[in-house]
């Protein structure tokens, strides 16, 4: 068997090349892109190690189980470990002695050497500090204190004084708001960090030590930027994800995708299983082809006596010769090009940069903290995905070996007699005579045999428009996700600018005074200088118009929120919900750009002044759904904020007497998706970052209208081009450093490092586009050489008749435009009935984008359908040339 | 006068050790009007000889006279326009279009030439004469061989060519049907003045021709037996 499947690929050279190849190039491109991803999730998680911490659970103890705690160090051999359900690898201590909540918030830590090793929190230059009246701190927290001395000097804190013994290493995390200076001694709260071995289930881990400790849920802290690769959490069984879906009114398709990508890694093994289908999809239809040409063989083979399951034997040695040979040789191909490739893509599946608002370091920090810039953070590290490979490996092994025995099982459909013959296409088509109405009797010919087994004619036409779709669909989701992540840029993470300027301070009368952002307005080097107005207030909504009931009920719950507003959505107890609203003024330019995230209304700052009219935030479920409480342009809504700025904390709660506050109803001009400055102080803190949605803005000169508000809460602004931005960071810097809880933030690098995976990933989606185009290429060629090459006879009669071969030649091509016009048909029916409606319904409900407006360029479109018509017309001329340099005679004969 | 003119014709296939020799000092004279019989063993190059009168092969050595034009000095194009001209070819296998029905396989090379100015009444003509008239829609799948091959002549006569070349038209039929296609070949030869090449095994159906060239080993080995149509020709087995 082995020996004959051998000789047959030994005969049908081309046909074993074109298995080969297609084995090789799918091959390539699985593993290939099964490696990137993995690479990035393997980055991700060294990145959030490297930003968020080298551990897994916290666990905030009092004094009182210290000494339990203290067990853990006895539990040293792994057998003990390993007893108890889990296997801690590191442990580190930090006790919480002191705090200041004037001029920032600060924590005192007392820490022992594995926090800093954990946290990367070390000393890089002086000493641990030991005494009492010693600290060690980050240039962030000193720069932000307005210390300018050195080590050694003394620094005034909380009205007590200290000497600087040491400067730790900067945070890089979203905590880099949260000041901590490091002390030498002091007790208080001990919070107890805890990294366990990571080749287990953490969750199971996690539980065990809880139960070995009787350590309560809510003492615990999760390192989720860390652990959500890790299993961190224990996810829902995917029954369970369907019976919610089909059984709970809250559950719907979109439930169970999110809930499979959030649990189950969806996007990355969703991937391999389309490109494991694609990659079955090609070498099918090639050795299809290849098998189609020697039916008549195998049909004499039987007639001799050979079983069917001895040639189906055959055909799959045949198919696992050539598998075992391409497989191997593709994966070391994929891997070592996207290897050289990956220093330049190493960010294209990164889900998390060291940019974003959360990252942002200061001017200061920067400087001090080179060793470990932001640049140095993503040096991304190949690794082949020995599970994919593998996967694949099994998947195709198997599949092939299907595909043998059911390319034999599929010849039972014609006797052996009929397929020894050749072929078995019996014609019985419409009785017109297509010579008196003058048609061209050999396009009439090419026509029908092109539909003369409708099932391969339909075969050629999806492969011709399956290049075509996937090159769409890429370019398609590349449009989208730039402009999202231009959106996002600009709103989520708040990198709309290269330089901001806030106020860090929970106090409404804290502000940037306008003089000041006259200042960096009049600075040569800034340009489009944004300043914002800021006030809280509360938004009157109808009970009855709350559609999301539930929407605020995991807020409400947070703690800081409860004590500091009485609640985020609070039932008044006359028929409405007070609901916790930034309130915000922008100036044109935010307007403007503001346009992008426009759901409905229209946004023009004449009208808004003239009918002081606000622009509110819409809120998105987990979704992708909009809803702003039913409210629609036009609509009225009733907003409250205090009447002084310097009102007092409880005044937030907005439960006082009616005269503390400002009240006023404002018609709704537009409705948007996204706010574009975003406060940190009242709503959008201890991890709500998103609950900046809920927004209302105006216009400046409206707030001042309206709540006499003159000064300012944020600057933004961004250099102009070609400017020195270290000059620039000075100038901002010093303008602003004499207010009061004034935080400046440079996000150029941020930004750069975000544009620059941006640009990878377009890179790579293309270059993906690409490669799936040229292996989608290539199995058109072997399709359309074959459709032609299997009507050789046929040409050989009619070039017998008396045809020239110019004719000929546009005979052929007109089978090869007609083929192509066929699959633009396909190409923009499925592209647009189908691909384009899922994934839309992908980009809105489950990635979330922000817009969707984004389509394919005209040009774009159209030169995917001239393509498909060339590369047709040219892939037929290929045999056609071959027909005509043959034999006449011989064709016949065939 | 001769209308169809072999000079030393020499054909080989292949190379070196693998090389055949199909003909071999092929001097042959076809006078217009004939009908000749080409007769030998398989392999003896009665075909080949056939191929290289209908311009769909060339010798390897020789020269070939058709209609007094030396047919490998033509261009590729002027080759097939004089073929479709000039020459008429009936197959074995009939080599039919089966996507197209009878019709419009009858008018496919008079569209080569004329485009869509085919003439419609010598198609009917020629259908009626063939007795196929009633099966013009009919698909090849759909007909008997005896009636595929009518149709296989109808339309090698539907350029009115001059020669008609026929290889086996009768090898997949019986022996009734032989006896009709036969009388239909001789029929339009002599209606439309045709010159008449056969290929055929069959020695009876040789016998009814006006002359029987007998080929073997690629060389002719009798070329005297020449019949006269008017004592005779008409009988066939």
């Amino acid at each position: 068997m082995l020996k004959l499947a051998y000789q047959y690929m030994r005969h049908y050279k081309s046909q074993t090349f074109a298995i080969f190849a297609s084995i090789f190039l799918t091959a390539a491109l699985m593993s290939g892109i099964g490696s990137l991803m993995h690479s990035s999730r393997k980055n991700d998680v060294e990145n959030s190690r490297r930003i968020y911490g080298d551990w897994h659970y916290c666990v905030e103890t009092g004094e009182t189980a210290e000494t339990e705690m203290f067990t853990i160090s006895g539990m040293e051999t792994s057998d003990k470990r390993k007893a108890a359900g889990f296997r801690l690898e590191q442990y580190a201590r930090a006790q919480v002695v002191g705090g200041l909540s004037e001029p920032y918030q600060i924590q005192f830590l007392h820490v022992d050497e594995s926090y800093r090793r954990m946290l990367h929190r070390e000393i890089t230059e002086g000493r641990e500090p030991s005494g009492e009246n010693e600290i060690a701190a980050d240039n962030y927290t000193l720069a932000n204190v307005g210390f300018e001395g050195g080590i050694g000097d003394t620094l005034e804190l909380g009205g007590k004084s200290y000497a600087l013994t040491g400067i730790v290493k900067s945070k890089w995390s979203s905590g880099a708001d949260e000041m901590e200076v490091f002390v030498g001694e002091g007790t208080g709260r001990t919070k107890w960090y805890l990294r366990f071995d990571e080749n287990e289930k953490l969750y199971k881990q996690m539980e065990a030590f809880q139960e070995q400790y009787r350590i309560p849920g809510d003492a615990v802290e999760t390192n989720d930027s860390l652990t959500m690769y890790l299993g961190g959490e224990r996810p829902d069984s995917i029954a369970d994800i369907i019976k919610f879906a089909l059984t709970d009114e809250r559950g719907n398709f979109t439930y169970i995708i999110l809930k499979l990508q959030s649990e189950y890694n969806l996007a990355f093994h969703g991937m391999i299983a389309l490109l494991g289908v694609f990659s079955l999809f090609v070498v099918y239809s090639v050795f299809n082809i290849s098998v189609s040409k020697r039916k008549a063989e195998y049909a004499v083979l039987q007639t001799l006596g050979i079983s069917e399951r001895a040639i189906g034997g055959t055909l799959v040695m045949e198919l696992w010769q050539l598998f075992l040979a391409g497989y191997p040789l593709g994966c070391l191909f994929g891997n070592g090009i996207l290897k050289l490739c990956y220093q330049w893509l190493g960010g294209v599946f990164a889900d998390k940069t060291t940019g974003g608002g959360k990252a942002a370091v200061s001017v200061t920090d920067r400087i001090a903290t080179q060793g470990t810039s932001m640049q140095d953070a993503g040096n991304p590290v190949f690794q082949v995905s020995w599970g994919v490979i593998l996967t694949g490996f099994i998947f195709l092994f198997l599949a092939l070996a299907a595909a043998g025995f059911l390319t034999v099982r599929a010849m039972r459909r014609h006797t052996l007699r009929e397929t020894m013959g050749g072929d078995v296409s019996f014609y019985k088509g419409r009785r017109k005579i297509y010579s008196r109405r003058g048609a061209n009797l050999a396009n009439v010919a090419v026509r029908k045999f092109m539909f003369l087994n409708k099932r391969r004619a339909i075969g050629i036409i999806l492969s011709l428009s399956v290049g075509g779709c996937i090159f769409l669909c890429t370019t398609y989701m590349a449009e989208n996700l730039k402009v999202h992540a231009e959106m996002s840029l600009k709103s989520d993470d708040g990198l709309g600018s290269e330089y901001r300027i806030s106020v860090r301070s929970d106090c409404l009368a804290d502000v940037i005074p306008k003089s000041v952002v006259d200042e960096v307005k009049k600075m040569p080097e800034v340009s489009r200088t944004y300043a914002s107005k800021y006030i809280f207030g509360e938004l009157s909504v109808d009970k009855k118009r709350m559609e999301w009931v539930d929407y605020f009920d995991e807020q409400n719950k947070d703690s800081y929120f409860a004590m500091h507003y009485g609640g985020i959505c609070v039932d008044k107890g006359d028929g409405t919900y007070g609901i916790k609203y930034n309130v915000y003024g922008y100036d044109r330019g935010m307007l403007e750009e503001l346009r992008d995230f426009l759901l409905e209304g229209e946004i023009r700052e004449g009208e808004m002044k003239k009918g002081n009219k606000v622009i509110a935030v819409a809120n998105v479920d987990g979704q992708g759904n909009y809803n702003f409480y039913g409210y629609h342009p036009g609509d009225s809504i009733t907003v409250r904020v205090p009447r002084e700025r310097n009102c007092p904390p409880e005044a937030l709660r907005f439960d006082g007497e009616r005269s503390d506050y400002v009240e006023k109803e404002f018609e709704i001009a537009a409705i948007v998706s996204r706010p574009l400055a975003k406060e940190d102080n009242f709503l959008c803190i201890n991890g709500w970052e998103d609950a900046g949605i809920q927004s209302l803005i105006m216009t400046n000169q409206q707030m001042e209208d309206n709540y006499g508000i003159e000064d300012y809460s944020i600057i933004n602004a961004s250099p102009v081009h070609g400017a020195d931005t270290q000059r620039i960071s000075g100038q901002i810097l010093k303008a602003v450093k004499d207010i009061p809880k004034t935080v400046f933030r440079d996000y150029a690098a941020a930004i750069e490092t975000q544009k620059n995976y941006l640009r990878q990933q377009q890179l790579f989606f293309t270059g993906i586009a690409a490669i799936l185009l040229v292996i989608s290429l290539f199995h058109i060629m072997n399709s359309m050489n074959y459709s032609i090459l299997a009507r050789r006879r046929e040409y050989g009669i009619i070039r017998a008749m008396g045809i020239t071969d110019a004719g000929f030649y546009r005979m052929i091509l007109w089978t090869g435009i007609l083929y192509g016009l066929l699959a633009d048909m396909a190409l923009f029916l499925i592209y647009h009935l189908v691909l384009r409606r899922a994934m839309d319904y992908y980009m809105t409900h489950v990635v979330q984008f922000l817009h969707l407006t984004s389509g394919i360029p005209g040009g774009v479109f159209a030169a995917v359908l001239v393509m498909n018509v060339v590369i047709s017309a040219a892939a037929v001329m290929v045999p056609a040339r071959k027909i005509a340099a043959g034999d006449i005679a011989a064709e016949i004969a065939e | 006068m001769n209308i169809l003119e072999f000079s030393h014709i020499e054909k080989t296939y292949g190379t070196k050790e693998n090389q055949v020799r199909a003909l071999c000092d092929i001097n042959l004279r076809i006078k217009e009007g004939e009908f000749a019989a080409i007769v030998g063993t398989s392999g003896s190059g009665k075909s080949t000889l056939l191929n290289l009168a209908g311009g769909l092969d060339t010798p390897t050595k020789g020269k070939i006279l058709v209609k007094g034009r030396e047919i490998d000095s033509l261009t590729r194009k002027e080759l097939t326009i004089f073929r479709r001209r000039n020459i008429g070819f009936v197959f074995q296998n009939y080599s039919l279009m089966p996507v197209l029905n009878v019709y419009d396989n009858v008018a496919l090379p008079v569209t080569f030439d004329r485009g869509r100015h085919v003439s419609h009444k010598y198609i009917e003509e020629l259908l009626r004469e063939l007795g196929i008239w009633e099966k013009r829609k009919k698909y090849p799948g759909e007909l008997s061989g005896g009636q595929q091959q009518r149709v296989a002549i109808a339309r090698a006569l539907a350029n009115r060519p001059a020669i008609l070349l026929a290889d086996e038209p009768t090898g997949n039929l019986d022996s009734a049907t032989t006896v009709e296609v036969i009388g239909l070949l001789k029929a339009s030869c002599r209606k439309y003045s045709q010159t008449i090449l056969m290929v055929t095994h069959n020695e009876a159906i040789a016998q009814t021709c006006d002359r029987i060239i007998r080929i073997e080993d690629g060389r002719i080995a009798d070329r005297n037996l020449v019949r006269n149509r008017e004592k005779g020709g008409d009988g066939i087995c």
